[in-house]
């Protein structure tokens, strides 16, 4: 009885109707609008590669060691050194790094040993050409720097 | 001069000439209130670029589909591809004319007016199965012809529904059934005992099928196989099947205010003491209030030109607001928002229900209307007659 | 797919659901064979999102590997990362400390809210209802950042490692997850409050695409479309893995076999990961992250085949080694292909409407599919 008069009066479609309602405040509302509101990135966030340089020397923390090309599954990082005489260290000279195949997978980021190669939180990499997105050294460095956006 | 000024079409002529320039700006706001409305129920934003809170997106809209490429199917019929649309537009605005707006805004006060109102909606089921044919598409046709089976169909149950609100206002003239809403002090809807609340639903039913609106929609989003018969449109046309759809709309919604639930008067017409909260306060509050809405808005959008949009929408609601403390100016302006409130309401209710549901099945959908609508809406035309017959 | 008469018909009609299509979850091309409106028989053409991926595995180290398997079930790829790794884990008889099982479970258990999920979300709307996506997609959201903030990626996380886990649990982690799992319980509520007793979803849904046990069993179909026929088979339960014996859980089931049915048991498989989850993250106990593993990962001549349940039924990783640092043949066994063989059979008689919603409740990936 009692469904026949719940199918009656239609309370099934009422109470959806009421779930809708409810969910009508603004403060519910979860839209970044985005580029004026930049979304929150976590600290582990995967995203464009940077080349950590010694914050009073300025000079690079990369011992090119060369385990971050052995480790991509992509091998996509070419690793350039050159042996200096005196010290008889390898010392880094050119750092290719493709991110137009990277899958940002952070394999090359765990095999570093010193911590040099990071990915950082950046995720906008885009670029006009298929050679912009092939970053070198500088690149890396620097990191990515996307026009900012005017209204 | 004096022949123009006394002739008595020029009360019509200008009405018609108003409602047609204002009614596409109209139609395309109201398609702006449904994406607003649409994405508030799915916790989103809705358009928000053009214009502060995205208020200049139908003027967007509008250019975008103005500027469109015409394409024609090589193999359509180019004569009824081109009238089609137009058929199915003329149809929905030719409505308007017997649509009683206020005591004092109407273009034409027929006394057959709901008799015109549903032939009208009846014809235009033929400019979708035009549009469909001409289109000279086997999924175009099959589209056309389930739309135009769905809308027939649930004709009937809306024709009875108003034959039972008939029965008690004993004219078939739209301003004459207002009338007797305020000679008897109670909406059709909760009258005879509240037993016309049953003809009441099952309209609205039947409405949310004739206007193919969710949870009836199959034929026109179900675009799986069946693309529906507005695929080969583009451009302009593709804008007056989207105006005739909102302007058709509107129009339900009109006859559901008007038959049902009081038209241009106010809840409770008959009662005096209700007339200066109801008639008065109630306008300006509301008013008043979406004006602040609009002032705070000003605050919070960035760029000049949306600050000085948002403080003229302010200042207009404010200035209409203040309109209704004049009694003079009250009683000319005060039928005609009762019944925009009340059709904008319904047409809140129409979005609602387009946000909320899933879509039946075609053959659910023709078995609610042959099996369920058509007997609900003949016991209800008995019940309601032979309770009438008793009580008069 | 016997024809329903002995002469050419002339009233079938062949329709193209093309790769590209609103509604196929994917580059899925389905060619049906109408009798006005209803279907007489449907063909599946798959292997347009195929990438050899399989072949792939043989030209790279275990290690390196282990990024591509997440972009098989994208929606759900913590669940692969966590097969890939047990197979190989198997394969070399490595031992997984507790801590590490245990923030699997948790991680794996969140991948199966997210991808049911997804699913409900896409579900509802191939049926009509436009408002469950955004909720849907609001949760999955809340998900999706807890991920983030573990493993650094959003849907291909790379979450595991041949061992255990890469990174430790962040610092709100416990919090985070629990946090999750009490708002989390309140919006199943709504979602059913929103879709269960509706007529419409009910009429769409109810006695569409039946498919029963023996049909279930025939085929090897798993996963949520079995246990809504009536079969209480469920990996976690009946082959336990990863620590699922600690956990108290329901294995949820439903009698008909159709869509109504399958919808019923996702929602309450809802209600059962919050559980999980909620008694993992109380039990997390102390401990080491990654087992014994050397750098050079090179596992004993042999064979292993591990089979979890994924959130769309049973993934089966079978690893072949011969000796060297890379895999001599590797194997995935998707369960969205395995179930999708059934789709002929339960869209026999159904109409042209319900073909959409029939492949919405398989539930399947196209990138599993093809790999």
């Amino acid at each position: 009885m009692k469904e026949f008069l719940k199918a009656i009066f239609l309370v099934d479609l009422f109470q959806g109707l009421a779930v809708t309602f409810r969910n009508q405040k603004p403060s519910l509302v979860c839209t970044e609008q985005y580029p004026k509101e930049r979304p929150a990135i976590a600290e582990r966030y995967r995203g464009a590669p940077r080349l950590n340089v010694h914050p009073d020397t300025d000079q690079t923390l990369c011992i090119a060691c060369n385990l971050c090309a052995l480790a991509c599954p992509e091998q996509l990082i070419v690793v350039g050194a050159e042996r200096n005489k005196e010290t008889r260290r390898k010392e880094l000279t050119t750092f290719i790094y493709d991110t137009s195949r990277c899958m940002f997978c952070g394999l090359c980021e765990d095999a570093c040993p010193v911590d040099a190669l990071e990915l950082t939180q950046d995720f906008e990499l885009a670029s006009y050409t298929r050679e912009g997105a092939i970053w070198d050294r500088q690149m890396l460095e620097e990191g990515p720097l996307p026009t900012e956006y005017k209204h | 001069m004096e022949e123009i000024l006394n002739s008595p079409y020029l009360h019509p002529v200008i009405a018609t000439l108003l409602i047609v320039a204002v009614f596409p700006l109209v139609a395309g706001y109201i398609v702006l209130a449904e994406r607003k409305v649409l994405a508030d129920i799915q916790v989103r934003l809705g358009p928000m670029r053009v214009g502060p809170y995205g208020f200049l997106q139908p003027l967007a809209d509008a250019v975008k589909l103005l500027l469109k490429e015409d394409i024609i199917p090589t193999a359509a019929d180019k004569w009824i591809f081109w009238g089609a649309p137009v058929l199915s537009t003329f149809t929905a605005l030719t409505a308007f004319a017997v649509m009683p707006f206020s005591d004092k805004f109407y273009v034409a006060d027929v006394n057959i007016g709901i008799l015109f109102i549903l032939a009208m909606s009846s014809l235009g089921v033929l400019g979708l199965i035009l549009g469909g044919w001409s289109s000279n598409s086997k999924y175009s046709l099959l589209g056309a012809l389930r739309s135009a089976a769905q809308l027939v169909s649930y004709e009937v149950p809306l024709g009875f529904t108003i034959v039972t609100a008939l029965m008690i206002t004993e004219t078939l003239s739209m301003q004459g059934i207002v009338q007797s809403q305020f000679d008897k002090g109670i909406w059709i809807a909760f009258s005879n005992y509240g037993l016309m609340l049953v003809p009441a639903m099952v309209f609205l039913i039947a409405a949310f099928a004739e206007t193919n609106r969710a949870p009836f929609d199959l034929p026109e989003a179900e675009s799986e196989i069946v693309a529906g018969f507005h695929t080969e449109y583009s451009g302009f046309r593709f804008a007056l099947y989207f105006l005739a759809e909102y302007a058709s709309i509107f129009v339900i919604c009109g006859i559901a205010i008007t038959v049902f639930f009081g038209g241009w008067l106010r809840p409770f017409p008959n009662i005096a003491f209700l007339e200066l909260p109801l008639n008065v306060a109630f306008p300006m509050l509301l008013l008043l209030a979406i004006g602040g809405g609009c002032a705070l808005g000003a605050t919070r959008v960035s760029l000049a030109y949306e600050k000085a949009i948002m403080g003229v929408l302010a200042l207009t609601m404010f200035l209409v607001a203040a309109m209704f403390a004049v009694p003079m100016l009250n009683e000319l302006i005060i039928g005609f928002f009762w019944f925009l409130f009340k059709v904008l309401t319904l047409i809140y209710v129409f979005i609602w229900v387009r946000g909320t549901f899933p879509r039946f099945r075609y053959d659910q959908l023709m078995q609610v209307g042959w099996k369920y609508l058509i007997p609900i809406s003949m016991g209800a035309l008995v019940v309601n007659g032979i309770v009438l017959l008793f009580t008069s | 797919m016997a024809t329903q008469s002995t002469f050419l018909d002339t009233n079938e009609l062949v329709l193209n659901m093309g790769p590209q299509h609103p509604s196929t979850h994917g580059v899925l091309r389905v060619i049906l064979r109408l009798d006005g409106e209803k279907v007489l028989g449907t063909e599946c053409v798959i292997g347009y999102l195929h990438r050899g991926v399989e072949k792939i595995a043989e030209n790279r180290t275990y290690q390196q590997f282990a990024p591509y398997v997440d972009r098989m079930d994208y929606v759900a790829a913590v669940s692969n990362g966590l097969g890939y790794c047990m197979a190989v884990e198997a394969l070399g008889g490595v031992e997984i400390p507790e801590r590490a099982q245990c923030v699997r479970v948790i991680l794996t258990e969140l991948n199966r809210i997210a991808s049911h999920l997804l699913w409900l979300g896409t579900h509802a709307l191939d049926i009509g209802a436009m408002t469950p996506v955004f909720y849907c997609f609001r949760e999955r959201e809340e998900v999706l950042k807890i991920f983030e903030k573990y493993c650094g990626a959003r849907l291909t996380t790379h979450s595991f490692r041949i061992g255990g886990l890469q990174y430790e649990t962040y610092d709100t982690f416990e919090k985070d997850c629990h946090t999750f799992c009490d708002w989390f319980e309140k919006k199943v509520d709504e979602y059913e409050e929103l879709l269960t007793t509706n007529r419409i979803w009910v009429g769409r849904t109810k006695g569409v695409g039946i498919l029963n046990a023996e049909a279930c069993k025939a085929y090897g179909v798993t996963g949520p479309v079995l246990r809504a026929a009536g079969v209480e088979w469920d990996l976690r339960k009946a082959q336990p893995y990863c620590g699922y014996e600690k956990y108290d859980f329901d294995i949820p089931t439903c009698q008909n076999g159709d869509t109504y049915d399958r919808y019923i048991v996702r929602m309450q498989e809802f209600r059962q990961s919050v559980r999980i989850i909620r008694q993992a993250v109380d039990s997390l106990p102390e401990g080491p992250i990654k087992g014994k593993v050397s750098k050079v990962y090179k596992p004993p001549i042999g064979e292993a085949y591990v089979s979890i349940e994924a959130p769309k039924g049973e993934l089966g990783y079978y690893v072949v080694s011969d000796g060297s640092t890379q895999p001599y043949r590797l194997r995935v066994r998707p369960p969205s292909l395995v179930n999708l063989q059934a789709l002929d059979e339960m869209c026999r008689g159904a109409l042209v409407a319900d073909v959409v919603a029939i492949i919405g409740t398989i539930d399947i990936v196209l990138g599993e599919v093809d790999r």
